[in-house]
């Protein structure tokens, strides 16, 4: 249905077009007929008048006893009135002017109207009584100038006309295209709207007024949906900010939570085992004090006493991940210190195999974490770099450096940045996901506790720092922790509050 | 002689601080709850409590404060081995060896001593306490 609709230029065009195909004929035909009718009226008028006056000289005059005076006159009637043909007829006796045209003949009938001999000549007969004079005048005039005439002032009302069709059709088509340029620039933001670009501003100049209110209307409209979608869009990217924020912490309090059950679980063990050796040692212990020296089962007792005492250690150790944590003591420190002495004691611990490089920035500021754990945790970053190097060659790169970072409102904060890279195996995203989980471990049974990274995690989150993680398949692994630095200010105060 | 009382709810424990302390020639009489050892405090006076701090029922802090109050003279040794034994739910402050050790002295234990020890450290730590006394 829809294709089969014309545009509105075309429809006005057809309508004007149509319209004028039916007024034009008729007014064609109408003033036809009143230019026919008033020229012929001014040719009877004319040559009855003429005629008229031409009896009355026939008369008054009393021609009609001088032939001489008859054939001036019907001459006269030829050469100056117009006429054609010129005959008087009296008593038998005709009298016809040489001037006329020889071939037209007088019809039977007389009474004949403008046009209707065929001939195209127009007789007048008037009867002349004079005396015993009984005579009629017939007088021919020739209708072929009038007929010219009419048929002048018809082409000519028939090329008006059509120049006027021309007009009306080309004024039609421009107020057409003038009423339907802003329909159609509506049409086109309209159709913008609902594709969901708001963005197109509607600038509709036109001189019509439900037009340009439509135009109003609609920008109005636009301008509403331009902000109720801009009010939209703005709370869906909130939502969906919101949605990572709560997945990520969502993520956060679950490897929390097993760090706290593994902690938990930890400790109950602990408990028990602790509970476990506290009759071995002493009960071994006082043995060995009451045997002699020289006796044989004292050797056997001291290796359950050392077991025991390993036992102890273990547990100690195992403590120490839950523990430890609890009881770390913030302190300002220097990192490049920390760093410097886990560095120092690893070096002793690397194999030869593995070089050491640093990058390490000439001035940091102080950072809130607890040494002793700090060393704690880049000795296991290490120690784990270099397990992942392990039987190669490989490099181990360690930085440290300021750097300010945007924090959820935007505003940068200052931070150290402390990265440890290896050359090692790398990992696959799978393992980068749980490797900070107690007791996931890739080692091989024995090897490892896989704590180690766990203990590094709780550590961190312990500074309320936070820790990165970037591996690669045969490239290597980069951790990299990033510590809040403390301002200048804060630490003043904290150094003034020691001093006092 | 001076007399000791050893509070744990384990009975290998009990034996073995009772065997050791025994040895180094104390009295020593053993309880296995807090409620227990204010029974046998109440019975006979003791020099010394020595009592482990988590224990089901009454923990070892609310003892401690339960027999200052009820005995104001005896003198009082914190053992534990730790751990926040019995707590199977997440906690956010798991309350650890440390921890409860610390709330022991703060109840009024004289001296806290880490599970496990060896018989030096424990026969040390007695005198040391009731040294205080006599000094």
């Amino acid at each position: 249905m829809a294709e089969l609709r014309a545009t509105l230029s075309i429809y006005v065009t057809a309508c004007v077009v149509v319209v004028h195909l039916v007024l034009l004929p008729a007014l064609f035909f109408g003033m036809g007929y009143v230019i026919r009718k008033s020229h012929e009226d001014v040719f009877v008028e004319h040559t009855s008048t003429f005629s008229r006056v031409l009896a009355d000289e026939f008369e008054v005059g009393a021609a009609l006893d001088s032939q001489k005076r008859i054939e001036d006159l019907l001459d006269f009637a030829i050469t100056h009135g117009g006429a054609g043909y010129a005959e008087l007829y009296d008593r038998g006796h005709s009298t016809r002017s040489l001037y006329g045209l020889p071939e037209i003949k007088m019809p039977r009938s007389s009474n004949l109207r403008f046009g209707q001999a065929g001939d195209g000549i127009y007789f007048v007969v008037l009867p002349l009584v004079h005396a015993d004079h009984r005579a009629e005048l017939r007088l021919g005039f020739d209708e072929h100038p009038t007929q010219e005439r009419i048929q002048l002032a018809l082409t000519q009302m028939l090329w008006l006309l059509a120049g006027y069709l021309a007009v009306a059709i080309l004024i039609a088509i421009i107020l057409s295209h003038r009423l339907s340029r802003p329909i159609q620039r509506l049409q086109a933001v309209s159709r913008a709207i609902s594709s969901g670009d708001y963005t197109r501003a509607l600038n509709v100049n036109t001189g019509i007024r439900e037009l340009h209110e439509l135009a109003v209307d609609l920008e109005a409209m636009r301008h509403e949906l331009v902000g109720v979608n801009d009010r939209l869009q703005a709370k869906i990217k909130e939502k969906e900010i919101s949605e990572v924020r709560r997945e990520e912490l969502q993520k956060q309090l679950r490897h929390r939570q097993r760090l706290e059950t593994v902690g938990t679980l930890a400790s109950g063990i602990a408990h028990e085992i602790n509970n476990v050796l506290v009759p071995i040692i002493l009960f071994t212990d006082t043995a060995l004090q009451d045997l002699p020296p020289s006796a044989v089962p004292r050797a056997n007792l001291e290796r359950v006493l050392a077991a025991a005492r390993r036992a102890k250690d273990v547990v100690k150790k195992i403590l120490t991940f839950s523990r430890e944590l609890d009881e770390a003591k913030l302190a300002l420190i220097d990192l490049r210190e920390v760093v410097a002495e886990a560095l120092h004691l690893f070096s002793v611990l690397a194999p030869p195999t593995i070089e050491i490089r640093t990058e390490i920035d000439e001035s940091l500021p102080f950072v809130r974490a607890d040494a002793t754990l700090a060393a704690h945790l880049l000795m296991n970053l290490f120690t784990n770099a270099y397990q992942a190097m392990e039987g190669a060659k490989g490099i181990l790169m360690i930085g440290l450096r300021y750097q300010e970072h945007a924090d959820d409102s935007g505003i940068p904060q200052p931070r150290v940045e402390f990265w440890v890279r290896d050359t090692g195996r790398g990992m696959d995203a799978a393992t980068v996901e749980r490797i900070f989980e107690p007791f996931f471990t890739t080692r091989s049974v024995g090897q490892g506790t896989g704590l180690g990274l766990s203990v590094v995690h709780g550590i961190v989150e312990s500074f309320g720092a936070s820790i990165a993680v970037e591996s690669k398949i045969g490239v290597g692994t980069t951790f990299r922790i990033f510590f809040p630095a403390v301002a200048r200010l804060e630490v003043i105060g904290d150094l003034t509050a020691s001093v006092v | 002689m001076q007399s000791i009382l050893v509070v744990d709810d384990e009975p290998d424990v009990r034996d073995a601080v009772k065997y050791v302390l025994n040895r180094a020639g104390y009295s020593v009489r053993t309880a296995e709850s807090a409620m227990d050892a204010l029974a046998e405090l109440a019975r006979n006076p003791a020099d010394l409590v020595i009592t482990d701090i988590i224990m089901p029922q009454i923990n070892g802090v609310e003892a401690i404060e339960a027999i200052r109050k009820a005995f104001p003279s005896v003198r009082i040794i914190a053992i534990s081995g730790g751990g926040n034994f019995g707590v199977t739910e997440y906690q956010p402050t798991a309350i650890t060896t440390t921890a409860y050790l610390a709330s022991a002295e703060k109840a009024g234990a004289l001296l806290v001593l880490t599970k496990p020890f060896e018989s030096v450290e424990l026969i040390r730590s007695v005198e040391q306490v009731l040294g205080i006394g006599h000094a």
